[in-house]
């Protein structure tokens, strides 16, 4: 057994501790006195501390441990709670997601010992003199100023039940004790009570076992130890140890360790449980009876004295039988590709029962052909549930995010979100976090006004920001706006003009949109500072790339002097989608199902021209017609038909007429990339295999409006 | 056995022969994944010219270049003999190669083959081979891999 695989565990759970811990701080900002808040927050340092402690982190542990200290005297009311302890306390959870970063990284939490943070909480603690009850130091018992809460309740010596007592020893293992004590060893039976706040409980033990064991010879083990190991006991394990140290020298490494409540035990002679094992066997049946009501009552202490925490603390309230299974993401990967294979094949399948000319033209044969398809189609849509984790995950970081960027801009600001629930890939979530965060820094950054300025534009003096993920169709949009000035077309224009990027003359005919596009080339910065926030040119170019590398897009709208939008549109699917296949001469091309809007039928004298550009007049709605022929550089048709096959697809609220030769109906398809030789094209997001083993290229209909 | 211990100590390099036009080129072959007969390449379009399009090899799209287009000779003619030479590269993946036939495989040692730069410096194509090896009677044009994935087009 050794510690380092618990280290996936600990990263994780650590995480969400920073977490709750950065929730509950701001929270704290805005209701200093909020008691449960406190005590939420003192749990979480406890449990951070415990678990750093157990991993042998030890200066993550110390800092933990001062901010735990700090939030004990909050607790009892000797220190309130002001803007500059927070300021520490997030800079400590800075400190500590960097150790945590470390430790990912290299398994070890490095050698940054962040004094500076510690000396700050300290000072909160010297202000308050006269209690120096929780001041480092005085740390020799960190289970007993960490929680003095248990201590009340369990400090009776009664509580701690000598549990040795019960063990029932089998052959090997009275052998085994026998050898010992012949051998001259005295033979001790001890207790140990690991804390209720313990997290890993199989690892204190595994501590404590390392400990023993430089004493002496670990004989017997209650549970068994393969059972401690797997976690499978309450809060107290027992074990017989043979060794020549005394007693108290045992009890008090074993105590040493941390979160280890107590540890009974006392020197037992041979004869003594000789005989306890031999009137047990002799007199099996009176024994057992009178021990199961003994265990029973053990039982309902223990089961008791652990109801009084749970009930107060939400964290440690695992259930016995887990309901959910970690998976690695890459077992999930594998099952992906897999699924695309079946999908791939099932396709080939209903190609060759579609061919008139097969021996295939068997009725059960479509059917079973039909059947096979649900399957893949429910099979594909399980395996994609699987894998979609809501943003919450990345997006619950930028509160904390924008009140630094508040502090450090001097504006003041509030973030607002909706649909933190929204549910997208995993490994879209996953890279989703930088981009977000760069736009929201943008807004902060440029968007917003200074307080003075909106307060002359007669604007709230506080800034908001929004972040608004929801879904429509196969897409998931995530909106981040601001109220602030909104992108002024005009300097913009002239920078690109001092740039030479376009001359004074072409920069008048731009719109608005080709414009706005200018931001998002690279190196291209607004800022009029360069500042640590943003300004240094490398910011929206880098968003696009990254977003159209997740086969998403970015949208900008702005209103001068009313605000900016930008809007992220990302697949809800990487892998596979349903699409409708087209024709174009002989070239085919799938068009993903969920950006079509309808087919149409064109005659060509409907279509209808505006400013030089085809557009049709459609239900109301003026539709530009794209020539895919034309786009995809395929030869020009000889002669032109009488009317045209149009698709209509949509983006937002815009709307494009394809122009393809044929419809060849809808499919399932499974989305290759075209690989990293061929250069970046936008207008094809991939390939997939049809089902007789042809190549078809997937058109981004994103790129075409 | 005692002669292919001299084998490894002489560090004679396999490469498969294959004709490019008239030239022949070698090709190293521990780049070589598979050689798969000529099949229907689909066209991405505004791809780099030299990219004849993408097939499927088993399953996976694999994009194919024209060396032809990329060393600026005339169009590919596809016949019986042509073959696709799908390469890969440890970081970037596989890709392939259209030549017009696949010959053999010769094994040469370091004292048959000479480094580029000694002949035909000034040719456009000199940039796509690193060595020239000698074969018999026959020249074989070294080719380099790394080259041909590289962006530059001589077209």
């Amino acid at each position: 057994m050794d510690v380092s695989q618990y280290l996936e565990i600990f990263i994780d759970e650590t995480a969400e501790h920073i977490q709750s811990l950065s929730d509950n701080i701001m929270e704290l900002e805005k209701e200093p006195e909020n008691e449960n808040t406190v005590n939420e927050i003192f749990r979480a340092a406890h449990s951070l501390k415990g678990m750093a402690g157990t991993m042998g982190f030890k200066k993550m542990q110390h800092l933990t441990h001062d901010m735990e200290n700090v939030f004990q005297e909050v607790r009892s009311g000797n220190i309130k709670v002001s803007s500059e302890m927070i300021d520490i306390l997030f800079q400590c959870l800075d400190a500590i997601e960097g150790y945590l970063e470390c430790i990912k990284n290299t398994s070890d939490e490095g050698s940054e010992a962040n004094e500076a943070i510690i000396a700050g909480l300290n000072r909160f603690l010297k202000k308050e003199e006269g209690n120096d009850e929780g001041t480092p130091g005085s740390k020799e018992t960190p289970s007993k100023a960490s929680g003095p809460m248990d201590a009340k309740e369990l400090n009776t010596e009664n509580a701690y039940e000598r549990k040795y007592n019960n063990i029932v020893f089998n052959d090997t293992e009275k052998k085994s004790l026998k050898v010992a004590a012949d051998a001259g060893l005295k033979l001790y039976g001890i207790t140990v009570y690991i804390q209720k706040e313990c997290l890993l409980k199989a690892a204190r033990a595994f501590l404590v076992f390392k400990e023993v064991e430089e004493l002496g010879q670990i004989l017997v083990y209650s549970p068994s130890s393969h059972d401690i190991e797997d976690e499978r006991f309450e809060f107290d394990f027992s074990f017989y140890l043979a060794s020549d140290a005394d007693l108290d020298k045992i009890l008090k490494s074993i105590v040493g360790v941390s979160e280890i409540e107590n540890a009974v035990g006392e020197e037992v002679t041979l004869s003594n449980y000789e005989d306890i094992s031999e009137s047990e066997e002799s007199g099996a049946v009176s024994q057992s009876q009178s021990a199961a009501p003994a265990a029973a009552a053990k039982t309902a202490v223990s089961s008791g004295s652990k109801q009084q925490p749970a009930a107060k603390g939400k964290t440690n309230n695992k259930p016995v039988t887990n309901r959910t299974v970690r998976v690695d993401i890459e077992k999930l990967d594998a099952l992906m590709n897999q699924v695309s294979e079946l999908i791939i094949a099932k396709n080939s399948l209903v190609s060759i029962s579609a061919t008139e000319s097969g021996s295939f033209q068997n009725q059960t044969f479509h059917e079973q052909i039909e059947y096979l398809e649900r399957i893949t189609t429910n099979l594909h849509e399980s395996v994609m549930k699987v894998r979609m984790v809501p943003i919450e995950s990345v997006v619950n970081k930028f509160p904390r995010m924008i009140r630094d960027l508040s502090r450090k801009l001097d504006k003041k600001m509030e973030l607002y979100m909706t649909g933190e629930d929204t549910e997208l890939d995993r490994t879209v979530v996953d890279q989703i976090g930088d981009p977000l965060q760069h736009l929201l820094r943008n807004s902060a950054d440029h968007g917003l006004e200074s307080t003075e300025l909106r307060a002359q534009r007669g604007k709230p003096e506080v800034g908001s920001i929004n972040l608004n993920a929801f879904q429509e169709g196969n897409n998931v949009i995530i909106e981040v706006g601001d109220d602030g000035n909104g992108i002024d077309t005009e300097t913009v224009k002239a920078k690109a003009i001092e740039r030479g990027l376009v001359t004074p003359e072409q920069a008048e005919k731009l719109s608005q949109k080709e414009i706005i596009d200018f931001l998002f080339m690279p190196s291209f910065s607004m800022a009029k500072k360069i500042t640590d926030v943003s300004g240094r040119g490398v910011g929206l170019d880098v968003v696009k790339s990254n977003i159209e590398a997740l086969g998403g897009d970015v949208e900008v709208k702005s209103v001068l002097g009313e605000g900016t939008k930008f809007i992220v549109r990302l697949p809800l699917t990487l892998a596979i989608i349903q699409a409708l296949m087209v024709e174009i001469r002989d070239e085919k091309y799938a068009i993903a199902l969920g950006s079509i809007q309808n087919i149409e039928d064109i005659p060509i004298k409907d279509i209808k021209y505006v400013q030089a550009e085809e557009v049709i007049h459609l239900r109301g709605m003026v539709i530009p017609l794209v020539r895919l022929d034309q786009i995809l550089d395929i030869e020009p048709k000889e002669e032109e038909p009488e009317s045209l096959t149009v698709v209509i697809v949509k983006k937002g609220d815009k709307y494009a007429g394809l122009v393809v030769d044929n419809l060849m109906g809808q499919q399932e398809i499974v989305i290759k990339s075209l690989g990293k030789y061929i250069s970046n094209n936008k207008l094809i997001s991939g390939a997939t295999i049809l089902g007789d083993g042809e190549v078809a290229l997937i058109l981004d209909v994103n790129t075409l409006m | 056995m005692a002669e292919q211990l001299e084998v490894i100590e002489n560090e004679r390099t396999q490469y498969i022969v294959v004709k490019i036009g008239n030239e022949q080129y070698g090709i190293n072959i521990s780049y070589v994944d598979n050689i798969v007969r000529m099949q229907k390449i689909t066209r991405v379009p505004k791809a780099q010219s030299y990219f004849k399009g993408i097939i499927n090899l088993r399953g996976e799209v694999v994009p194919v270049m024209s060396i032809r287009t990329k060393m600026g000779l005339e169009d590919d003619v596809f016949t019986n003999a042509s073959r696709i030479i799908i390469l890969k590269l440890e970081q970037q993946g596989a890709f392939g190669v259209i030549v017009d036939e696949v010959k053999e495989v010769v094994t040469l040692g370091s004292e048959e083959t000479e480094k580029a730069g000694t002949v035909g410096a000034k040719s456009g194509k000199e940039s796509f081979i690193n060595g020239i090896g000698k074969n018999g009677e026959e020249l074989i044009s070294l080719l380099d891999i790394n080259a041909i994935i590289d962006e530059k087009e001589n077209a």
